[in-house]
């Protein structure tokens, strides 16, 4: 596939083709101000960082109304539940970061496979077309490379841009979707393999040596279950979910109903298994009890039990949001070199 | 200006000493954080994990909330801190003689948000070596920043800085800073009810019901939050306005005349939310009617939590 080029004098009529039926959503503000906005195709920026939240409220907001009833006893369908999901708009995404894009193909997995199918999420992420920007320069708490990702990851998006010297746009298919997309925009094609790889392996590097996590792949997982670090590592651990909430493929929610006079609804609210009452039973009984439980949840759900059940794909991609949020510096790659230590061969 | 390395030999010292003579079988303290800009609450238990205390602009985490229930435990802490583990003591969270407070005299603690509005490049390092300015560093640059210009506002208008009841001091006392005036709390009482509630949703918009400020507060150390509750239920989950704020005054209301003002709360909050607002109304109550401020005595109890025949309660009419 060759690649194509969005010209710099033509970059307002890029994003107008580009979005054309479409909303465009693009990252808009600076540092923690930094969200998916929508936006006018001549005000698309590309020197951000990344997102604040990650872009999973898009498809998966932290409260969404599933079903609601009316309780006007002169209509037919008082008190009977209907759909009431956000309304899926076609839409395109400019600006996702690979390591996103990553994590929202990890959770769309969770919402969409061969024994169920969320419509809520489904509705909102069939109608979106997802544009990555590369990551010529990653920031300090980067570390997709480590986590089998790239700066320029393909993953999850259906159109890759990258940043030509001059200002022009380099773009990269990643989806069928996505080269049909390109060759309709009738952009000039050209091939930017040679640039592309050099950008990409200089971008690697600059996230520094990746450490190697193989080994809680190859490790037993009863043996990463019980290793006593977890005990130490959870320690200083508020149990504040902030590293869920911000996570791109934690995906975990409660589901509650509330009425008032007039009518209810069912909705789900975003959830985090670091809260105790995550796994609290009716009867009181807690499996997870104290948060040493609950950390090794997290860790061992992102770092084994998803690349499980997902062809070896993690369940953290190293956007490493968390780590920068984490208010007491629970640092997923720190936890992560304990984990490959206590699978050393002599206790697996 | 005592050098941050002086300090964290003497937390070393203190700290290797108490394990050694059984005083305590844990000191908290800050460790150096895996990125720039942070510590992180670190539990040494051995003299080998004593070397890896530090002190440090940036040890923002109020420790006093690892307390409650712990057993011989030593704590690293600021002016604000020990005024909670005092509190802690005095609302028997955790037995005087089980405790041993390590007090560090403090200039105040760093605002991230402040730090990132001064220096909006990536930082990839911080160099520290004094409590009053700290250099950072990264892709061609290097700056060095004063840290009186990036203080959290709690520090900026702390006026006990000193941890005067510690069973130690790590550092030279220090003098308080001009206390806060609550002129803008002052202001906003003026206004309308619906000027206030306007007010107030607007300070919790972004609000993602994460908790992580209840969870680092260390007055906040109910075994269920009334959040958390499920039967009842008092509170409703979802983004919800007037639930999100119900969490915010509750908890305010069950912190008054108890917060210190550490800033935990506004330090962990993901969002950037002035959770201090709610308690800063209820601490200047308390100043008012009861002339009591949290934290400086081992024996007085929090004025709301008594209950006095002779009580005047002028304010309940
Ligand atoms: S790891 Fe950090 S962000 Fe996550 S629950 Fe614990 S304290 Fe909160
Ligand atoms: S675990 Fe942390 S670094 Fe990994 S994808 Fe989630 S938020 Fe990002
Ligand atoms: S820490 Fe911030 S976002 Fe989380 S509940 Fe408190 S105010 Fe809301």
């Amino acid at each position: 596939m060759p690649e194509y080029i969005a010209k710099k004098s033509a970059l307002t009529d890029f994003f107008k083709a580009l979005s054309a039926g479409r909303r465009l959503l693009t990252p808009q503000g600076a540092g923690d101000q930094c969200r998916l906005a929508e936006t006018a195709p001549d005000q698309v920026k590309l020197d951000y960082v990344n997102t604040h939240m990650s872009p999973k409220t898009l498809f998966f907001p932290q409260t969404e109304k599933l079903m609601a009833f009316h309780k006007d006893a002169s209509k037919p369908d008082a008190n009977i539940y209907s759909c009431a999901g956000d309304k899926a708009v076609p839409t395109v995404v400019f600006g996702l970061r690979p390591c996103d894009a990553r994590g929202l193909s990890v959770a769309n997995k969770v919402f969409q496979n061969d024994r169920f199918t969320d419509p809520y999420w489904k509705g909102k992420f069939d109608q979106t077309v997802s544009v990555g920007l590369a990551c010529a320069a990653p920031a300090p708490q980067c570390f997709c490379a480590a986590m089998g990702g790239s700066p320029y990851g393909l993953t999850g998006l259906d159109i890759l841009a990258f940043r030509l010297e001059g200002g022009d746009l380099g773009l990269k298919a990643g989806s069928e979707a996505g080269e049909a997309l390109l060759k309709d925009l009738k952009l000039e094609s050209a091939d930017l393999a040679a640039v592309f790889n050099s950008q990409q392996a200089a971008a690697i590097q600059a996230q520094g040596v990746a450490p190697d996590y193989r080994p809680i792949d190859e490790a037993n997982l009863m043996a990463l279950f019980q290793d006593p670090h977890w005990l130490s590592t959870a320690e200083n651990c508020l149990n504040c979910g902030v590293c869920t909430f911000f996570c791109p493929t934690c995906h975990c929610f409660d589901i509650q109903d509330e009425q008032d006079e007039k009518g209810g609804v069912r909705m789900r609210n975003w959830d985090t298994c670091m809260s105790w009452l995550f796994t609290v039973h009716g009867t009181g009984h807690n499996p997870r009890p104290s948060k040493t439980e609950r950390v090794r949840q997290r860790f061992m759900h992102k770092l084994k039990y998803i690349p499980l059940k997902q062809d070896g794909v993690r369940g953290c991609t190293g956007c490493g949001r968390c780590v920068a949020m984490c208010p007491v510096n629970i640092d997923i790659r720190a936890v992560a070199l304990k984990m490959c230590q206590s699978s050393a061969p002599s206790q697996a | 200006m005592p050098a941050l390395e002086d300090v964290a030999k003497k937390i070393r010292e203190s700290a290797k000493r108490l394990l050694a003579e059984g005083r305590a079988e844990v000191v908290v303290g800050y460790r150096r954080g895996t990125i720039p800009l942070t510590t992180a609450p670190f539990f040494a238990r051995t003299a080998e994990e004593c070397d890896q205390l530090v002190w440090s602009n940036f040890a923002r985490i109020n420790l006093a909330n690892y307390l409650p229930g712990r057993k011989k435990v030593a704590l690293v802490a600021k002016g604000c801190d020990a005024r909670s583990a005092v509190g802690q003591v005095v609302e028997n969270q955790i037995p005087r003689d089980e405790l041993y407070v390590i007090g560090v005299p403090c200039t105040g603690m760093v605002d991230n948000a402040l730090v990132a509005a001064k220096e909006p490049r990536p930082i990839r390092e911080v160099v520290e070596t004094t409590d009053d300015s700290f250099t950072l560093k990264g892709e061609g640059y290097s700056v060095e920043v004063r840290k009186e210009e990036v203080l959290r506002r709690n520090c900026r208008t702390c006026a006990h800085r000193t941890p005067k009841l510690a069973d130690e001091l790590a550092a030279p006392e220090v003098p308080g800073a001009t206390p806060d005036d609550f002129a803008d709390i002052k202001a906003l009482a003026s206004k309308t009810p619906a000027e206030r509630l306007a007010h107030f949703k607007d300070l919790i918009k972004d609000c993602l019901r994460c908790y992580a400020c209840r969870n680092a507060c260390p007055l906040c150390y109910c075994p269920i939050c009334f959040v958390d509750e499920t039967r009842p239920q008092w509170l409703g989950k979802s983004n919800d306005p007037m639930d999100t704020l119900t969490f915010h005054l509750l908890r305010g209301l069950h912190c008054s005349g108890r917060c210190t003002s550490c800033g935990a709360c506004e330090t962990v909050c993901p969002v950037n939310i002035k959770v201090r607002e709610f308690n800063r109304i209820l601490e200047l109550t308390v100043q008012k009617e009861w002339q009591y401020e949290p934290g400086l005595s081992w024996d007085q109890k929090p004025p709301l939590t008594m209950f006095q025949t002779d009580d005047a309660a002028e304010f309940i009419k």
